[in-house]
C-alpha cells in the first residue's frame, strides 16, 4: 500500500516536473493564452521602453539617414573605400544582415519541415528577424550603390539604349536572389500571423480594431481557410529552404567567382550558409533572451527548454563553422601560392590579427565552452551574451574576408590598410533601425503564434510506460 | 408553389468531441455535408471530425506560378541576350551560358511559385473579404463552431439539443 503511494506521489510529481518544464505539456485555455499574448502586447510600455525608443530614434535619424545625406551629397569619398578596398564595411554590413536574416527561415521552416515541437513559440520572433535582417541589408548594399537613386538600373528591362542588365554578373544575381527572399520571407511571415490578427481584432477596440481587421483579410478560421493555409505554409515551408540556401551562396558567389588570393575557393557556398546560420541563431538567442526578459508573460511562452535547444542548434553550428573555416584554411595553406601566403600571414600577424584572435574566440572558443553544459545553456543571459559574442565574431570573419583580404593582392604597390570613414555610423545606424523595428513590431504584432501552441499543445501527453512516464507527440495532420 | 427557405444556424461548441457528435447528428437528420462548415481557432483535420475531404486549389496555383516564373527567367536567361543591338560578351564563356542561367531559372522559378501560393490563399479563401459574415469572436478562444446553410431544412428540427 506504502509502496503504491510512493509510486503515486513519484507519478504526480514526475507530471508536474514535466509541466514546468515543457510549454507543450502546460496548457492553459485558449482564452487565456490570446489574454496572455494581447496584454503583452498593448501592456502601457514603461518609461525605460520610451527613453531607448527615444534614443534609437536620434541613433536612426543621424547616423543611418542624415548621415547617409552626407553621403549623397559629397560622394563616396566620405567613406574609407579607396584603391584597393573599393569594398567596405557596408558590404560586411551587408553579408553580416543576410545572415542574420538565415535564422528566421531555419528556425521556421526547416525545424517545420522536421516537425520539432520546441520551435512553435518562436517562429514569429525569428520570421520577424528575416524580414527585419533583410531591409537593413537592403540599406546596406544601397548605401555601397552611392548614387542610390539609380538602383533600378539593376532591375532586369532594357535601358534606353536598350541594354539589358548582363545576367552572367554574380551582382545581378544578388538582386534576383535577395529580392526572391525578402518577398518570401515576408509572404511566410504574413501567412501564419492571419490567425493571430483575427484573435486579435476579435480582442481590440479603437483603431487596433481596424488596424487588425484589415490585416485579419476577413479571416474566420473555416476548414477552407485553414486547408488553404496549411497548403501555402507547406509548400513555403519546403520551398523556402532552398531559397534562402541560395541566397548566400550566391552572397558568397561576390567573392568566389573573382580570382583574387582568398576569396576564389569551392567551399565558400556552404562555408556562407553555416556562417549565416552561426550569427542568425546568435541572434535568435539575444532576441528570445530579451523577449523573456522584458514582455509581460513571455516566461509562460518561452522556457528554458527553448533556450536548451537554440543552445543545441548553437553548439552544432558552431562545430560546423569550425570544420568549414579549417578546410577553407587548410586548402589555402597547403596551395602555397605566394599571394594567399602573404594574405594568411597578414590576417594573422598584420596590424589587424587581434580581429582574426578574437574571431577565432569569438565563434569557437566561448561557445564551446559554455554551450555543452545543459544548465547553462537554459539561463537565458547567459546565451544571450554567447550569441552577443557570435555576432561580433561573425561580423569580424566578414571583416576579415571582405576589407582585409582585398588589401592583399597581386599589386603589393597598391596595398593600403582600410581605414573606414562614415561607414561606421552608419552601419550602428542598421543596427538601432533593427531594433528599434523590432520595438515597434512587439507592440503591433503578437510576438507568439498563440494558435500553432495551441495545436502543439493538444499533440502532446505524457505516457507511461512501465514506471517510467514519458513524453507523447501525436501527429495531428 | 412552395417558398424555398434557407435555414442558416451557427453553433458554438467547447471541444472536439461535441462538435463531432453534432455533426454526425445533423448527417443523421439529412443535412448533407455540404451544408455544413466548420470554424475553428486552430487547424482541426477532416478526419478529427469526419468531415469530408477539403478541397484546395493552392498547389494548382503554386505550379502554375512556378511555369510563369520559369517562363520568365527563362525570357531573361535565353531571349534577353539577343535583343541587344549588339552582342554582350562576357570573358570566354559561351553567349547563353550554362551556369548563370541555372541560377536565373532557378531564382524566378522559386520567386514565381511563391508569390503564387500566397495569392492562391486569397483566391482560394476569396481574402481580403469584409462583408459581415456568420462568426463568434470565442472561436479565436478554441470553441469550434458548426455553421449550418441549409436549404428547405426543418429548422426546428436541427435546433434539438
Amino acid at each position: 500500500m506504502s509502496d503504491n503511494k510512493t509510486h503515486a506521489d513519484h507519478g504526480a510529481h514526475s507530471a508536474e516536473h514535466f509541466r514546468e518544464k515543457h510549454l507543450m505539456l502546460d496548457p492553459l485555455p485558449r482564452g487565456q493564452m490570446n489574454d496572455m499574448v494581447m496584454e503583452s502586447m498593448l501592456e502601457k510600455p514603461t518609461w525605460k521602453f520610451w527613453i531607448i525608443f527615444a534614443f534609437l530614434s536620434v541613433v536612426v535619424a543621424y547616423f543611418l539617414f542624415y548621415k547617409w545625406g552626407v553621403l549623397i551629397a559629397k560622394g563616396q569619398g566620405e567613406a574609407g573605400v579607396m584603391r584597393p578596398d573599393y569594398w567596405g564595411i557596408f558590404l560586411v554590413n551587408t553579408v553580416f544582415w543576410i545572415g542574420i536574416s538565415h535564422a528566421g527561415t531555419f528556425i521556421s521552416a526547416i525545424l517545420r519541415v522536421f516537425k520539432a515541437e520546441f520551435r512553435r513559440p518562436f517562429t514569429r520572433a525569428a520570421e520577424l528577424m528575416t524580414t527585419f535582417g533583410l531591409v537593413q541589408a537592403g540599406f546596406s548594399i544601397f548605401m555601397h550603390l552611392g548614387r542610390v537613386w539609380l538602383f533600378y538600373w539593376l532591375m532586369p528591362y532594357p535601358n534606353q539604349r536598350m541594354l539589358w542588365p548582363n545576367l552572367h554578373s554574380p551582382l545581378t544575381w544578388d538582386l534576383l536572389a535577395i529580392t526572391t527572399y525578402l518577398l518570401s520571407s515576408t509572404m511566410y511571415l504574413f501567412l501564419p500571423l492571419i490567425p493571430d490578427m483575427a484573435m486579435a481584432r476579435d480582442r481590440s477596440t479603437g483603431w487596433r480594431k481596424n488596424f487588425y481587421r484589415i490585416l485579419a483579410l476577413g479571416f474566420r478560421g473555416t476548414e477552407g481557410e485553414w486547408t488553404h493555409l496549411r497548403n501555402a505554409m507547406n509548400i513555403f515551408a519546403f520551398a523556402i529552404i532552398p531559397v534562402m540556401f541560395s541566397v548566400h551562396t550566391i552572397v558568397s558567389w561576390d567573392f568566389a567567382a573573382a580570382t583574387r588570393p582568398g576569396w576564389s575557393s569551392t567551399i565558400f557556398g556552404p562555408y556562407f550558409i553555416v556562417g549565416a546560420l552561426h550569427s542568425g541563431m546568435g541572434a535568435a538567442a539575444i532576441v528570445l533572451a530579451v523577449i523573456q526578459g522584458t514582455m509581460k508573460h513571455m516566461k509562460y511562452f518561452v522556457r528554458g527548454e527553448h533556450f536548451d535547444a537554440i543552445g543545441k542548434l548553437m553548439l552544432i553550428i558552431s562545430m560546423a563553422w569550425a570544420y568549414f573555416f579549417f578546410n577553407d584554411y587548410m586548402v589555402q595553406w597547403y596551395g602555397g601560392d605566394k599571394w594567399t601566403q602573404q594574405m594568411l600571414h597578414f590576417h594573422e600577424a598584420g596590424p589587424l590579427g587581434w580581429m582574426w584572435f578574437a574571431m577565432l574566440i569569438c565563434n569557437i572558443a566561448i561557445p564551446w565552452a559554455i554551450l555543452w553544459n545543459a544548465r547553462w545553456r537554459a539561463t537565458p543571459w547567459l546565451i544571450a551574451t554567447v550569441g552577443i559574442a557570435i555576432n561580433i565574431g561573425m561580423w569580424f570573419e566578414r571583416y576579415i574576408i571582405i576589407p582585409i583580404s582585398v588589401t592583399i593582392n597581386r599589386m603589393p604597390f597598391t596595398w593600403r590598410l582600410y581605414q573606414p570613414g562614415i561607414e561606421v555610423p552608419m552601419g550602428i545606424g542598421t543596427v538601432a533601425l533593427f531594433i528599434l523595428l523590432y520595438m515597434a513590431a512587439s507592440k503591433l504584432i503578437p510576438l507568439i503564434p498563440v494558435w500553432e501552441v495551441q495545436e502543439g499543445q493538444m499533440a502532446h501527453e505524457l505516457k507511461k510506460f512501465g514506471r517510467e512516464t514519458v513524453v507523447s507527440v501525436s501527429e495531428l495532420e | 408553389m412552395t417558398e424555398s427557405k434557407v435555414v442558416d444556424l451557427l453553433a458554438v461548441f467547447p471541444d472536439l468531441e461535441p462538435a463531432a457528435n453534432a455533426i454526425e447528428h445533423l448527417r443523421a437528420l439529412g443535412v448533407h455535408d455540404e451544408c455544413m462548415n466548420v470554424i475553428s481557432g486552430i487547424p482541426v483535420t477532416e478526419a478529427m471530425l469526419g468531415r469530408p475531404h477539403q478541397w484546395t486549389n493552392v498547389p494548382r496555383i503554386a505550379m502554375g506560378g512556378a511555369l510563369l516564373g520559369f517562363g520568365g527567367g527563362f525570357f531573361l536567361a535565353f531571349i534577353s541576350p539577343y535583343l541587344y543591338p549588339y552582342p554582350v560578351q562576357v570573358s570566354t564563356q559561351a553567349f547563353i551560358p550554362g551556369p548563370p542561367t541555372v541560377v536565373v531559372l532557378f531564382e524566378l522559378t522559386m520567386l514565381g511559385m511563391l508569390i503564387s501560393t500566397f495569392v492562391g490563399v486569397f483566391l482560394d479563401s476569396f481574402f481580403p473579404n469584409y462583408r459581415p459574415m456568420k462568426y463568434v469572436p470565442e472561436i479565436s478562444d478554441g470553441k469550434i463552431a458548426i455553421l449550418v446553410e441549409c436549404p428547405n431544412a426543418d429548422e426546428r428540427k436541427l435546433r434539438m439539443p
